[in-house]
């Protein structure tokens, strides 16, 4: 077998995954910039910070010549803020805490435009190029965060929470408290993500999809055989209503086809 | 027309900068989760693996040299001279650490690519094969008995190696030579262990006879998980029948992430817009 | 069906009802009678691909061999008592490869309530199924029961569920990989 592991990234895939978020460090020694196939590296210039993907900051921390500073969703505080969001309905079955918006996303143009994008918006093939997770400055430290703004859990939460509690507790404020607060939220929100399994017939049926805005990419890593399984075994079971489905969803559409306004209902998404 | 679009014009990153190795290694790694979690064989990204092969070729010539000159037995004479850079040593692993990184994402994207072809060959050697499979009486040249038809005779020729770079082909040359080379060796250890014994008719490798076809496509009515880059993605429903047309369905709004069929999501991608939404 | 697909194998050979329409020479075989003739109006229970096979010109409305019926693991009983509870029939004994069998009749009956019915089943058992895979000690007390009545398709859904959730345990440390 030329590939033996599964469909989907898997647990240690993504956590490498991870280790290519932006964090923040106050380097302890200088060292030039360097070109690396990640992209080109600031100088470090102590006492400036800089910029560096996590696996080059916990390499660093790690001989000492660096420390972290944690993201802001990682203090204790955010994350009780986002413990009593994800909790607030009482029960299992609410959605998740939102996530920090694209940069494209209207909320977020404000938010966004400070931040400098370090790299082209087009491709070499002359597309437009949309940053997405790992590579969204999501983890870095900001020293004022938007006022009033709730902090959000990026995609890679879980990941970036537990490689800097290993290598780097002594860089956060109380890692204990923050130990004990990832662990509660990972249980508020896998339980969540059990429940959801009601919703997923939805996905069975071709043109819907489920939505899972907010979970966090080590979430989907856990669900995805099984979500996987559950939406494939509906979508079989249930073969023999497609066609009828699909005759219904033509008719509803009607000429719409292409031309469809891009805004209307979108009522088939629902929450998971 | 749109102000970034007339930036663009403007902003067409050079293949040299370092601006575009870090857009080349972002658009790797999207599509290496994308490639992992597709039950489908995605277009070889030529030119970005083009690019990519040819940094790492430069970089290990450039970390070879670094190497080299801490080694130097001229330098490391005196003291002194090794002081000069005492970073030298972090600079290599730092060098090094961050090929053996870009290293294993092309190893886990080609070797999960090969597992693709590997298991659904004859399927891909039919679609990137020209014709028809090749009728038994082209294939007889080695043959000692003329109308001895052989599970090879199934396989499909190759199409002729085109050195045109812009048509958008499936598979790489190698990977063409690597599926080509797995199924003659594979009909060839079929028919040696079992299939040479079998009645003529119920040697071939792509019998569809009973209403089961032995060629077996991958599922793209499979689920994949996206997240929406811009607004309004619609999901598409294929057209099942020819005398249908295709629906679009569900249109996903800029941050959404959801569970979705492949194959509603799939066209946004092959046309070269996989910057629409990323796969993880 | 999927010519390499093991499990579509083993449910081409579940049985299905059939009545015989006319009586067919020689075939007595199937009934344990080698060389004696089939009578018209015999049923007998037929491997999926055989009955299949037999009823096709039924299907396409002339001479019908055999006349297909429901089995017995998608009868009537079952169907209601699936609307009752899902959660505490034992599918496994009504056919090892349940849904697959499902999926096949589907395609041969046109059951609209059938697929409602399954398809709830299948949910509602899939979220217990989660629940039991993610406790890391494994089933215990009526988890047992429940899990030794999955059919096929939920074992290997079991299996991916646990999986995943232990493979996100091993990253995290609080796990051991297999050796």
């Amino acid at each position: 077998m030329a590939f033996p592991l599964p469909r989907g990234i898997t647990p240690p895939e993504i956590s490498f995954l991870a280790e290519m978020e932006m964090v923040s460090i106050l380097p302890r020694q200088r060292l030039e910039g360097l070109e690396l196939l990640g992209g080109p590296i600031e100088p470090l210039l102590p006492p400036r910070r800089a910029t560096l993907p996590l696996w080059l900051a916990l390499l660093l921390k790690r001989q000492r010549r660096a420390n972290i500073l944690p993201p802001s969703w990682l203090h204790p505080e955010s994350l009780s803020l986002i413990l009593d969001i994800e909790t607030q309905h009482g029960d299992s079955k609410g959605a998740f805490s939102p996530p920090p918006p694209l940069p494209n996303q209207p909320s977020a143009q404000e938010h966004y435009q400070k931040r400098p994008v370090a790299i082209p918006h087009y491709t070499p093939d002359g597309n437009r190029y949309f940053p997405s997770s790992p590579f969204l400055p999501q983890n870095v430290a900001v020293d004022q965060g938007p006022v009033g703004e709730a902090p959000r859990l990026p995609f890679h939460w879980l990941e970036v929470g537990t490689m800097l509690l290993e290598a780097a507790s002594d860089d956060l404020v109380d890692p204990d408290q923050t130990r004990r607060l990832l662990k509660e939220l990972r249980e508020v929100r896998s339980s969540k993500m059990r429940s959801g399994v009601d919703v997923l017939d939805s996905a069975a049926v071709g043109g819907n999809v489920v939505s899972l805005t907010g979970v966090g990419a080590m979430e989907i890593g856990e669900g995805r055989g099984f979500i996987s399984g559950v939406v494939d075994g509906l979508r079989r079971i249930g073969a023999s209503k497609e066609q009828a489905r699909r005759e219904q969803m033509a008719g509803e559409m009607g000429s719409g086809g292409y031309g469809a306004t891009q805004d209307d209902d979108d009522d088939d998404d629902m929450e998971f | 027309m749109d102000i970034d679009d007339i930036l663009a014009s403007v902003d067409q990153p050079d293949a040299s900068t370092p601006q575009s190795t870090a857009l080349d290694h972002q658009l790797l790694t999207r599509f290496w989760i994308a490639e992992r979690g597709v039950s489908e064989l995605l277009p070889w990204p030529a030119g970005l693996m083009d690019r990519t092969m040819e940094r790492v070729r430069r970089q290990i010539e450039s970390i070879e040299d670094l190497a080299a000159s801490s080694s130097d037995p001229y330098s490391t004479a005196t003291n002194s001279n090794s002081n000069n850079n005492p970073t030298l040593n972090l600079k290599l692993s730092i060098l090094q650490t961050d090929l053996s990184r870009t290293q294993y994402l092309v190893r886990s994207l080609l070797r999960h690519r090969l597992s693709k072809l590997s298991k659904h060959s004859m399927h891909y050697l039919l679609l990137v094969s020209p014709g028809p499979s090749s009728s038994p009486q082209n294939n007889n040249d080695n043959d000692d008995d003329e109308n001895d038809p052989h599970p090879q005779d199934s396989i499909p020729p190759l199409p002729p190696t085109s050195s045109n770079p812009d048509t958008a082909a499936p598979l790489s040359p190698q990977e063409l030579a690597f599926l080509h080379a797995h199924q003659s060796l594979l009909a060839k250890h079929y028919a040696s262990s079992f299939l040479s014994s079998f009645p003529p008719q119920l040697r071939r490798l792509d019998d569809n006879a009973g209403g089961t076809s032995m060629v077996q496509a991958p599922e793209t009515k499979e689920v994949v998980f996206v997240r929406c880059l811009v607004d309004g993605v619609r999901v598409v429903v294929p057209a099942a029948d020819a005398g249908e047309d295709d629906i679009y369905a569900t249109a996903m709004r800029v941050g959404d992430v959801a569970v979705v069929r492949w194959e509603g999501v799939r066209d946004a991608w092959g046309g070269g817009r996989w910057r629409f939404y990323n796969t993880f | 069906m999927s010519y390499y697909d093991v499990d579509s194998i083993l449910t081409d050979s579940e049985k299905l009802p059939c009545t015989f329409e006319l009586e067919v020479p020689g075939l007595g075989v199937l009934e344990g009678n080698p060389g004696e003739n089939i009578k018209a109006g015999t049923q007998l229970d037929l491997p999926l691909w055989l009955g299949e096979m037999l009823s096709i010109g039924a299907r396409l409305g002339t001479s019908r061999l055999v006349t297909l019926d429901i089995p017995s693991a998608l009868s009537e009983r079952v169907l209601n008592a699936l609307k009752a509870d899902p959660r505490t029939i034992d599918l496994r004994s009504l056919a090892p490869h349940f849904y697959s069998l499902s999926e096949r009749v589907l395609e041969l009956f046109e059951e609209e309530e059938m697929v409602d019915v399954l398809l709830n089943t299948f949910a509602k058992r899939a979220a217990e199924i989660a629940d039991h895979a993610h406790n890391p000690k494994g089933a215990m007390g009526q988890g047992v029961d429940f899990l030794r009545g999955l059919d096929e398709m939920e074992r290997q859904l079991f299996r991916v569920a646990h999986e995943g959730a232990k493979e996100v345990r091993v990253w995290a440390g609080e796990a051991k990989k297999r050796p």
